[in-house]
């Protein structure tokens, strides 16, 4: 697969992220699948932030740690940023009078970069333009290095200043100006792109905050109660943004504890509601879990990872929530937890996770982190005809009048799930009681009762566990060394990795992991050399989704057949390894863990797992 | 100005539709029979079924009342039950909604919900149980206890300063509050009532005899300090001359509908998505098509 890598760097709040957009939705709507990542220091203004893009004609959800071009918008890319580059690649800067120091000299000539100095600062100037303009004149400037026509960029920008005439003018001049620069003064500055498919043209490129945030409407979210942490705060601030669109109410809590309890109450009048946070903001909601579990009132907590503890890195991001999502609250009961692996799953596992919570009458809580919350993914428009709302509501009015209060949470019921109706129904009325309680919510402490109440919460996790689907299981693999891999276009190609049956599957590798970690293990085994010391090699990926309650069965039989079995997570405990061999005694041989703020880059990746290949045993 | 009820009254509603099996675990001459009742009244005066209510409580001695009636009812977490109240209410506005605290967990743990109720001004009322004291954990210190007071937690004395409630309340510019004594079932009845009809945030201060750990504030002292302010002519728009009958408690204790202001919109009426609909977000629940959301993305 051929895959461009560029890298804008600069201050925060120097408009990096309006070139990074720019830029990623024009080269989407010409033929290709864009993955943006954003890095930046907890600051507004100032501190050293990236925006980076991954493009490619085929599917691309990763990010590589060397590019092919930096742009600098400031002279602290000049400093920091050189070694970002691969061999040949260019750097694009506006530093008037800058020079390297020799070592980084000396980079530059062994890695033949070329370093191209735009005056940029001039010709604003020049054109008594605003300087965040100097965007637009470095985003036409990459697009004729790219050998596209100004048109497409102009259709583009023109879009966003449509109703401002005289802001239009002046942004389709500086478009016309970095496109002369480029015919003027850089004749020779070519990048060539892979050929362009039109698979991407209709695609959504959207962050996966935003999908999740369109999940969440179209699985009939009406209310959203928040406390702004990072990286759960882009979804409130959509959803906030869209709410004359949809009609949502949105409440800005006082905070976490209080918006856990808004959509708590919110869910238990009968709406669906919804909450998000990160670890700090989660420890808060972990009395409210408790007493979901207790009333057995459903919710759903969307959990966006960052590291900690404590503050931690707030813009970096982790897998490190895992046994807290497992274990938070005191207490035993049923709980589920999922994990978001990309756009497509943000918008997908909204409603499942509503379903869940409301079929099982459980708290559901969502995994995601800030690299699925703020990157930005090409994405197939959302397909709305499979989903269907599961309420597990009695509706049905007759049905209602019959009601006594003991059906409510009557510890006889089969599965654990006892009926549930609204308040505000003309029925039999309970209590939902924090006290352990009888059937119909009256306080009641005897050793039988408190027994039977927690069998029957307890009981349900059975149930879903049964209903849940067993992890994923992906396989890349060929008959001859030198055999051309799955290749294939965007999803297609995807597609035909995914194992539905794999009775008489054996791989030689298998690769474990969760969450963000899917779209990088498939980037980087799309690439793979398959083979080791010249004999052929079959490498599968298995992908946990639902990580509580835990299905071990396919894990369990690809393990005993699997030669190497390597783990893949961004925490260092290895805490799916964890949750795997505490509930099936197999341990995993290897791990690749990195905790360090950063995703795994698919480059990197493609070396780690290099290095444990060669491992003898 | 009397603000409509969003649910219809029902017909012939009694005490005995509210009644239940369970018994009653007060301590003998607890101020909570006396809330209890009157609480019920108003809701039987008011038509409402207990199917039609929704009743909040928090945790301590009052919050054993969620059994000791009918009602759908929720019994939450120490100091929290604003915030699940109000999200109850604004999924179901239709819903009357009453939350129930403790003055040890809302002016402590739950203080923080205390002020964000009032300043959102969600539509529900909340019944403040006052009985100066943790009741239910066996007489310790509440930030309402005179400071000096031997309790539990203190066998020196408190000594941390007295919060003044109402001086705080009155200075979050709430809009309705008023003062029960729980000795008088009559007047609580009646400021319920209009509570329960009151536009936004209601805040109703009880205060509790405590027969067991409040011996500062006894049943008998609050009986012959406590007086009616609509005896004396007091106008509830008044707020000045209510905030000083509200903190004024040294010789006698004013109680009745100390302020009251209809004209301001509640949390729910001044939200823009919300305006012109006439259903709920309980009856909104349904898949939604996003095509038009996803446009933007393309």
């Amino acid at each position: 697969m051929t895959r461009v890598s560029l890298k804008i760097v600069g201050a925060s709040g120097q408009g990096i992220d309006s070139i990074g957009e720019i830029l990623a939705k024009v080269l989407k709507r010409s033929g290709y699948c864009v993955f943006g990542y954003r890095e930046y220091p907890s600051l507004i203004k100032g501190g050293h932030a990236s925006y980076q893009l991954d493009f490619s004609n085929e599917a691309i959800e990763s990010t590589e740690m060397k590019v092919n071009i930096v742009i600098a918008l400031n002279h602290h890319g000049l400093e920091h940023n050189v070694s970002d580059l691969k061999a040949g690649g260019i750097l694009i800067h506006s530093t008037e009078v800058w020079q390297f120091p020799k070592e980084q000299q000396a980079l530059i000539e062994r890695l033949s970069i070329s370093v191209v100095y735009l005056p940029i600062e001039k010709m604003i100037a020049d054109l008594k333009a605003k300087p965040i303009l100097s965007n637009v004149i470095l985003s036409a400037f990459l697009w004729a290095i790219f050998g596209q026509k100004a048109e497409s960029l102009k259709t583009m920008v023109g879009e966003k200043f449509a109703k401002k005439k005289d802001l239009l003018d002046l942004n389709m001049r500086c478009i016309d100006e970095g496109f002369c620069l480029k015919k003027e003064q850089h004749k020779d500055l070519t990048v060539t792109l892979p050929k362009s498919s039109t698979t991407w043209k209709k695609h959504l490129l959207l962050t996966g905050s935003k999908a999740m945030g369109l999940g969440a409407v179209h699985a009939g979210v009406r209310l959203f109660a928040g406390y702004p942490m990072t990286p759960s705060s882009p979804l409130l601030h959509y959803i906030a943004a869209i709410q004359n669109k949809t009609g949502m109410v949105i409440k800005q809590a006082e905070d976490e504890i209080t918006a856990a309890q808004i959509v708590s109450g919110a869910m238990f009048a009968g709406t669906r509601a919804l909450t998000a946070t990160s670890g700090g903001g989660f420890d808060l909601m972990s009395e409210t879990v408790s007493m979901n579990a207790m009333i057995e009132n459903p919710a759903v907590f969307v959990l966006a990872q960052r590291p900690g503890p404590a503050t931690g890195l707030p813009t970096w991001t982790g897998q490190a929530d895992l046994l807290m999502a497992v274990h938070t609250s005191h207490g035993e009961f049923t709980r589920c937890v999922l994990a978001v692996s990309n756009a497509e799953d943000a918008f997908g596992l909204m409603s499942e996770a509503f379903n869940i919570a409301e079929e099982f009458q459980i708290s559901v809580i969502v995994l995601t982190d800030k690299h699925i919350a703020e990157a930005l993914y090409t994405e197939k428009p959302f397909d709305q005809k499979k989903m269907i709302i599961k309420r597990g509501l009695v509706t049905d009015p007759e049905k209602r009048r019959k009601l006594v209060a003991a059906d409510r949470y009557d510890p006889k019921v089969k599965n654990g799930v006892s009926l549930r109706w609204l308040p505000g129904s003309e029925a039999a009325t309970y209590v939902a009681q924090g006290d352990e309680h009888s059937a119909d919510g009256t306080v009641e402490e005897s050793a039988r009762n408190a027994k039977e109440q927690i069998d029957k919460r307890m009981r349900k996790a059975e149930w879903l566990k049964k209903m849940l689907p067993e992890p994923e299981l992906f396989r890349v693999e060929s008959a001859r060394p030198d055999a051309a891999r799955p290749t294939g276009t965007g999803e297609v190609g995807r597609g035909k990795w995914k194992v539905e049956s794999d009775e008489s599957f054996a791989p030689d590798i298998l690769l474990i992991g969760w969450g963000s970690t899917k779209s990088v293990v498939l980037d980087a085994l799309k690439d793979y050399p398959l083979t080791t010391n010249h004999q052929p090699l079959s490498i599968a990926y298995l992908h946990f989704t639902n990580l509580w309650p835990l299905k071990t069965e396919r894990f369990s039989a690809l393990c005993s057949k699997a030669k190497k079995t390597i783990l893949i997570e961004g925490n260092a405990q290895g805490q799916l390894g964890m949750l795997l061999k505490q509930e099936t005694g197999t341990p995993i041989h290897h791990r690749i863990l990195k905790y360090d703020g950063r995703p795994f880059f698919v480059d990197e990746l493609q070396s780690l797992i290099g290095e444990k290949l060669t491992t003898d045993h | 100005m009397s603000i409509p009820l969003h649910t219809t009254p029902s017909a012939g509603v009694s005490m005995k539709d509210y009644s239940t099996q369970t018994r009653c675990s007060w301590c003998d001459g607890c101020g909570d029979y006396g809330i209890w009742t009157a609480a019920k009244e108003a809701l039987v005066e008011l038509g409402l079924a207990p199917w039609q209510v929704l009743l909040c409580y928090d945790v301590g001695c009052h919050g054993n009342m969620s059994d000791k009636l009918q009602g759908y009812r929720f019994h939450g977490l120490h100091g929290r039950v604003l915030p699940f109240a109000a999200g109850a209410k604004l999924a179901n506005p239709k819903l009357p909604v009453i939350a129930f605290g403790g003055d040890g967990a809302s002016f402590s743990e739950g203080i923080g919900h205390l002020v964000h109720s009032v300043r959102s001004h969600y539509p529900i009322t909340f019944v403040l149980h006052n009985n100066g004291n943790y009741g239910l954990t066996t007489g310790q210190a509440s930030s309402l206890t005179p400071q000096n007071q031997p309790m539990n937690t203190a066998p020196n004395g408190v000594a941390e300063a007295t919060l003044n409630s109402m001086d705080f309340i009155f200075s979050l510019e709430p809009t309705f509050v008023a003062r029960g004594f729980s000795g008088d079932i009559k007047q609580m009845k009646s400021i319920f009532k209009a509570a329960l009809v009151h536009r936004g945030f209601a805040f109703v201060d009880i205060l509790q005899a405590c027969p067991t750990y409040n011996h500062f504030a006894t049943h008998t002292m609050l009986m012959e300090r406590y007086y009616k302010v609509e005896d004396e002519g007091h106008d509830p728009l008044d707020f000045k001359k209510a905030r000083a009958l509200a903190i004024n408690t040294g010789k006698r204790i004013a109680t009745g509908i100390l302020y009251r202001n209809e004209t301001v919109p509640n949390f729910i009426e001044r939200l823009v998505p919300r305006q012109g609909k006439t259903t709920t977000l309980v009856e909104e629940v349904e898949k939604v098509d996003i095509s038009k959301l996803m446009e933007e993305f393309v």
